[in-house]
């Protein structure tokens, strides 16, 4: 196991150098920089004599290789500099989107959880029923709404029909809710349609119609069911996890939730290398660990792999 | 069952209570003081008005004043200065102060806006320019500002918001609390997030109206038009097209105001692929009011680039007409070929039209393609995401779509400069002429403001004439209130004002 923890970081050292190195040279051809970017943020026009002193003083007039390589340099010391926008330190601004991102997205995935796996498992055991059926409608329309769809709805019964939810209440647990619902609707949705399959792929076993004609009771098998079922549906999990820290631009902009997915957009729109590469260091180590956590999880699920204590 | 009955309880309970929390709040605002609530579309990481443009905030929030501002008219009147005078040669300017202080009780010297200046010039680049004048304080409220040229939009300048004047001694935290001396003083500032202001009890130029104000960070239309409808907020402005409609249909709970303002859509013409004709036949074709019905209202058809209730906004050009822009194509030999396409020596006429997708440009474009092509003119369209660095760079275009800012601040040299200068970006079109240089070299030293507006009216009729520009539309500037809240500069084109002391609310 020690080994298998030690090859995945020596893995990420690799994956972080080949992306931040991808990301730079794809920010550094494409048209436009941070410094034009910035001083015509309002439409004002400037003049190129103040564009070239601000790229110099910003020294987006150095090579490629000279940019990268100071920051690479700085990076490998902890620093990820300041942003270009603004001058804040960028480890500062990941860190405070960080943290909304990940109260949006561990909230939202307990949630989807929830109602996903009860709802899963009553679908899968009354399988062609009426309650089958109309699970796998509602699972069908959630996984299909697209979320700006999902949050205008929340908005207009919740907020401005019913009064329930403001709009305004600023990072209160209250403000939570909407953004938390509109992200898990469509994720529950999926969850419902891939975990019902897993579970009546587990329930068409011999296994498990062989235990019930030994008589085995009902909740002893659902519970080997289950455990069986953990593995793929842990996967799932572990996917949406991984997509949901980058961030949703559009959740995070409609419900006023600045987390990760807005901060990277506002970096790709005004060119930000630095935030933009602490960004994509940032999303490169949550998948790695991520997948890392997973298989680690395998492990702790399936005892066949301990045993032969292969890398699963 | 029974845990789907204890799930079933949870949800309930949890409506409940959010039901009851959402009612608390609701009664503590009805029993609260005049407290106004608006939605702005931008926010920053820092209330520092000198730097970057974060003064444009400043000033919006009522924090911070300038020397001079500009009125509603686009004249520019005195604020934190009185009176003032220039010498003979144009390059000495004094100016008298008001009797003005901070929000903390300090007056406002001659020596704390000489050292705003100084310091304004360190920290932004596009005023770095302020560090060539000498500016040194005469008294206690005597400001001189000596230049090393004739300086005439010395005024104009004096009215960007990122001139404002904060006091350097009593701010201990120009991110998160600078001292100002506007109507209001900030309570709280969440960095890119929500701001709130509270009443400048020490205000110096008269009675402040509202207790408070807070601005929340929405970026998103649809959030701002249901927090709106939801009554959570009283006021913003940029409201779109669609929800334009939907608060003019209830105009006993909510007030719409739209003005042009000024920001420009506008096209260039490459005159050095384009001949004469080609060019005449397109600003013949292109149906600005047609653009601005098709946008909702959103903008307003431009003549030139200027409001036309500006002294300087005095241009004319024709109306529309397909049938002469097919004429003055088939006068210089052009004829329609099997295709319907205007064509000469076998060579059919196909523009290309580039655009970047945003502030309607992309609609203007399509708009464009479509009108041309009724007239028997081929347009193919070509997007780029940053115009600058491609087509505005290069030259490579029939015609560039743009939009830009077009009066800063109540004078026109601006953007004379920008646009029609033999150094400018859009010289690469093909315009400048030695006749227009001329009037461009006698505009940036001309001191007398009426005859600077007839040699910037003479410039862009040029332009017009020429068949050079195409002046498509300003954007309105759209500002929904709810009834009874008034003074939030609706009527006012300029982007960098909102509340002030006139502000109030029933």
């Amino acid at each position: 196991m020690g080994r298998a923890i030690a090859g995945r970081l020596i893995h990420l050292i690799w994956i972080m150098i080949a992306v931040s190195f991808l990301t730079f040279l794809l920010m550094y051809i494409a048209p436009g920089d941070a410094a034009a970017k910035k001083l015509n943020a309002q439409g004002i026009a400037v003049s190129e004599e103040i564009l070239e002193q601000t790229r110099a003083s910003m020294g987006l007039d150095r090579p490629f290789f000279v940019q990268y390589g100071d920051w690479a340099l700085r990076a490998l010391r902890g620093d990820l500099g300041s942003s270009y926008k603004d001058g804040f330190p960028v480890a500062e601004k990941l860190l405070k989107a960080l943290g909304r991102t990940a109260v949006l997205t561990l909230s939202s995935l307990a949630l989807a959880l929830l109602i996903a796996i009860p709802f899963a498992l009553l679908s899968a055991l009354k399988r062609d029923s009426a309650v089958d059926n109309i699970t796998r409608l509602f699972s069908f329309i959630g996984n299909s709404l697209p979320n700006f769809l999902i949050s205008v709805l929340l908005m207009y019964f919740l907020s401005v029909r019913l009064r329930l939810l403001p709009l305004t209440a600023g990072e209160s647990a209250k403000s939570l809710v909407m953004p938390c619902l509109a992200l898990s609707i469509p994720i529950c949705g999926r969850f419902i349609r891939q975990f019902r399959a897993e579970l009546l792929e587990e329930l068409g076993k011999p296994y498990v119609s062989g235990a019930i004609l030994r008589g085995v009771k009902r909740r002893f098998v659902l519970k080997s069911v289950l455990h069986n079922a953990a593995i793929p549906m842990l996967t799932v999990v572990g996917l949406s996890v991984g997509t949901l820290m980058g961030g949703s631009v559009v959740i995070e902009t409609i419900f006023r939730w600045p987390g990760l997915g807005k901060l990277a957009m506002d970096a790709i729109t005004n060119r930000d290398y630095p935030v933009i590469q602490g960004f994509v260091l940032f999303t490169s180590t949550v998948y790695v660990v991520i997948n890392l956590l997973i298989d680690i999880c395998y492990r702790w699920i399936d005892p066949r792999l301990r045993k032969a204590g292969g890398d699963a | 069952m029974k845990q789907m009955r204890r799930m079933l309880a949870l949800i309930l309970t949890i409506c409940a209570l959010l039901t009851l929390t959402a009612h608390g709040e609701q009664a503590l605002a009805e029993g609260g003081a005049k407290w106004l609530k608006l939605a702005e579309s931008f926010a920053y990481p820092s209330l520092d008005a000198h730097k970057d443009y974060y003064g444009w905030y400043t000033s919006i929030y009522g924090i911070t004043e300038t020397l001079f501002r500009v009125a509603d008219d686009l004249s520019i009147e005195p604020l934190l200065a009185e009176d003032y005078e220039v010498s003979e040669d144009g390059k000495t300017w004094t100016f008298q102060l008001a009797d003005a202080c901070f929000s903390n009780g300090a007056p406002v010297t001659a020596q704390m806006v000489a050292r705003n200046f100084q310091r304004l010039a360190e920290c932004n680049e596009r005023f770095a320019y302020l560090s060539e004048f000498s500016i040194a304080a005469d008294g206690e409220k005597t400001l001189v500002i000596a230049t090393p040229g004739v300086y005439p939009t010395m005024l104009s300048d004096l009215t960007a918001p990122e001139m404002a004047i904060m006091d350097l001694d009593g701010t201990a935290d120009f991110d998160g609390a600078p001292v100002g001396t506007g109507p209001f003083a900030v309570k709280s500032f969440e960095p890119e997030g929500t701001v709130e202001v509270e009443r400048n009890t020490a205000y110096w130029n008269g009675e402040v109206g509202l207790d408070g104000v807070t601005f929340f960070y929405m970026q998103d239309d649809d959030t701002k038009l249901m927090a709106m409808q939801a009554g959570e907020i009283d006021g913003y402005t940029s409201v779109t097209a669609a929800a334009k409609e939907i608060f003019s249909a209830d105009p006993d709970t909510y007030t719409v105001t739209s003005i042009p303002a000024t920001r420009l859509q506008f096209y260039v013409l490459n005159k050095t692929r384009l001949d004469d004709a080609v060019r005449g036949a397109i600003n013949l074709t292109v149906d600005c009011d047609a653009i601005a019905a098709y946008l909702g209202g959103t903008v307003s058809p431009a003549v030139g680039p200027f409001s036309a209730a500006a002294p300087y906004g005095q241009v004319t050009k024709p109306a529309p007409d397909p049938e002469a822009a097919k004429a003055l194509l088939e006068a210089d030999g052009y004829a329609l070929n099997d295709d319907g396409v205007y064509e000469k020596d076998g060579a059919p006429i196909r523009l290309n039209i580039c655009y970047y997708a945003a502030r309607s440009l992309d609609s203007i474009a399509l708009i464009m393609q479509e009108q041309l092509r009724n007239i028997g003119v081929d347009a193919v369209l070509t997007v780029q995401e940053d115009p600058d660095a491609t087509y505005v760079a290069t030259g490579d275009y029939d015609i560039a779509l743009y939009c830009m800012i077009a009066d800063k601040a109540g004078d026109p040299y601006y953007c004379v400069d920008a646009l029609y200068r033999r150094d400018s970006k859009w010289a690469l079109g093909g315009f400048p002429t030695d006749g227009s240089e001329a009037l461009i070299n006698e505009l940036q030293y001309e001191t007398d403001i009426e005859r600077r507006a007839v040699l910037a009216n003479e410039v862009v009729q040029m332009t017009i004439d020429d068949n050079a520009f195409g002046y498509v539309g300003l954007f309105n500037k759209t500002t929904v209130t709810r009834k009874g809240v008034s003074g939030i500069s609706e009527n006012c084109p300029f982007d960098f004002y909102a509340v002030s002391a006139d502000t109030n609310m029933e």
